[in-house]
């Protein structure tokens, strides 16, 4: 019982410190140049790897839904939806797992190395706030990276789904792309960037939050890190059929799908 | 002037300080000295405004500044220097960049005089050539100096160490006190020094603060400190003969051989 108030107790701060960030972005904006510094580095930081990921992900769809398709002899398809399929779902949580795993853990050990070795606290007595200062920045970054990653990611997954589908399946890769333009449509894609933004929001709120209030050292960080990337994963998992849900029913209520 | 009045400090449960009282008089050089524990640290942090006191006053100057706002502590940040135990010097930036850092959010003077500014800093805590070096290129020791630096670079009229002696080796921690003597003389600083160091704090210091349990048990100055019948102070007193004792022995074996 206890650590289950201790966890709502947990979810209230979180939410308050993302209050403050929105607060800090409007009434305390920070120079530009220091977002696209952060922007760069997290986008660089993660680039690779994401690559290679989407790369891969397009890959093993294209393998599972061959085994369904030729089944019925819709090979023909393939693509389609293998590429709807990642951009609606696979695509944004990979990108945000990925995320999770690499720039959360960093910027996560970051701030808390930053705390616990008095640099936030150096920084308030040195005239700035560290919200404006450190906080904001990397919270902008790792939301404007999430979109890049997921764009990069889901070109890759492609190719990944194009290469893969013509040495398993035989489609070659005009047959792989002939369906996409007509089942990837607008909703998926719109689908793939709410859940993208979605997932980065709560990843950048976690690893901030978790980051700045770390204490205790060198134990403290390590904490502090391994809970970024537990929350962060509970929290995209626990998002991910809840945004699903929802865009469900605000596209069926406009009559989109 | 500095004045704590019947400050209180609790976290949740604990109370950290019961209620302290105390004035340092402008000009002075104050150590306050105690074992772990008994919130010396929590006593500055809530002089610079990093905690606030749950009762209490704290008079700087003729004004009571515990409740002042976030924005209204910046002025009392400005002219109250604070030194942490950690060099808290921020990774990203250079020597140079850390010291100036200060001197750009407090805007405190204009860019073009700032490179003069950041020299004189660094010269009067003697570092040299290291400017454009990365914190972690340089010596812990060094760390601590430029640290100085760039409190001192800000030319306040209070000064407040946090054991700034802790984790170095015994020159490098005579070369720290003198600093703080000759810093405190030439800037014509009020200095407030938190320490375990008795006998630096009898060699250098005005007066002396000891603090236990959260309370003041003894103050005076250093000739008045050596007369105590407090039990801890005769502890710390004990501990300074003994060392003295060790080092005179070691000297006499140092001349036989």
């Amino acid at each position: 019982m206890k650590s289950v108030i201790g966890a709502i107790d947990e979810m209230g701060r979180a939410i308050l410190f993302l209050g403050d960030i929105l607060r800090t972005m409007v009434y305390r904006p920070n120079r530009s140049h220091e977002i696209f510094d952060q922007i760069w580095k997290v986008t660089v930081q993660s680039f690779a790897t994401t690559g290679m990921a989407g790369f891969f992900v397009g890959g093993i769809m294209a393998v599972q839904f061959s085994l369904q398709m030729n089944e019925f002899g819709a090979l023909g398809y393939l693509g389609g939806l293998a590429t709807s399929g990642t951009i609606r779902e696979v695509g944004p949580l990979l990108i945000a797992f990925m995320l999770a795993g690499k720039v959360g853990a960093y910027t996560s050990a970051e701030l808390g190395t930053m705390r616990v070795t008095e640099q936030i606290d150096a920084i308030r007595c040195l005239g700035a706030d560290p919200m404006q200062e450190i906080v904001v920045p990397r919270f902008i970054a790792i939301i404007v990276s999430s979109f890049f990653l997921l764009g990069l990611g889901l070109m890759m997954s492609i190719g990944g789904g194009m290469l893969v589908g013509s040495i398993v399946a035989g489609v070659n890769f005009e047959e792989y792309m002939r369906h996409v333009p007509t089942i990837v449509a607008f909703p998926s894609i719109v689908a793939g960037l709410i859940k993208c933004f979605v997932f980065a929001v709560i990843l950048s709120t976690i690893c901030t939050f978790k980051g700045y209030n770390a204490s205790g050292g060198a134990k403290g960080v390590g904490i502090s890190v391994v809970n970024t990337a537990v929350v962060t994963m509970i929290g995209i998992v626990m998002t991910d059929w809840l945004t699903s849900f929802l865009q469900e029913a605000v596209l069926n209520w406009f009559g989109v799908v | 002037m500095i004045e704590f009045k019947n400050l209180v400090k609790r976290f949740g449960t604990r109370t950290i300080l019961k209620g302290i009282s105390f004035k340092i008089e402008e000009g002075q050089i104050a150590f306050i000295l105690g074992t772990s524990g008994t919130g010396k640290s929590v006593l500055l942090k809530n002089l610079v405004g990093l905690l606030r006191p749950d009762e209490g006053e704290i008079w700087v100057d003729g004004r009571e500044i515990s409740k002042l706002s976030e924005q209204e502590y910046l002025e009392v940040r400005k002219i109250c220097g604070m030194v942490f135990q950690q060099p808290a010097l921020f990774d990203s930036l250079s020597v140079f960049e850390n010291v100036a850092f200060g001197l750009r959010k407090h805007r405190i003077v204009e860019e073009a005089l700032i490179p003069q500014r950041v020299q004189e800093a660094l010269d009067a805590v003697h570092v040299k050539g290291v400017e454009q070096k990365f914190p972690q290129q340089i010596s812990y020791g060094m760390q601590k100096r430029v640290s100085l630096a760039r409190t001192v670079a800000l030319r306040p009229k209070i000064l407040l160490f946090d054991e700034p002696t802790t984790g170095l080796d015994p020159i490098t921690t005579t070369a720290i006190n003198e600093l703080i003597q000759e810093l405190s003389r030439q800037y014509k600083t009020t200095s407030l020094v938190v320490s375990h160091d008795m006998k630096c704090a009898l060699d250098i210091a005005d007066q002396i603060i000891v603090l236990d349990q959260g309370n003041v048990v003894d103050l005076g100055t250093p000739e008045q400190l050596k007369k105590s019948q407090v039990p801890l102070v005769k502890d710390f007193l004990e501990e300074v003969l003994a060392q003295e004792a060790q080092s005179a022995l070691e000297e006499a074996k140092g001349r036989r051989s």
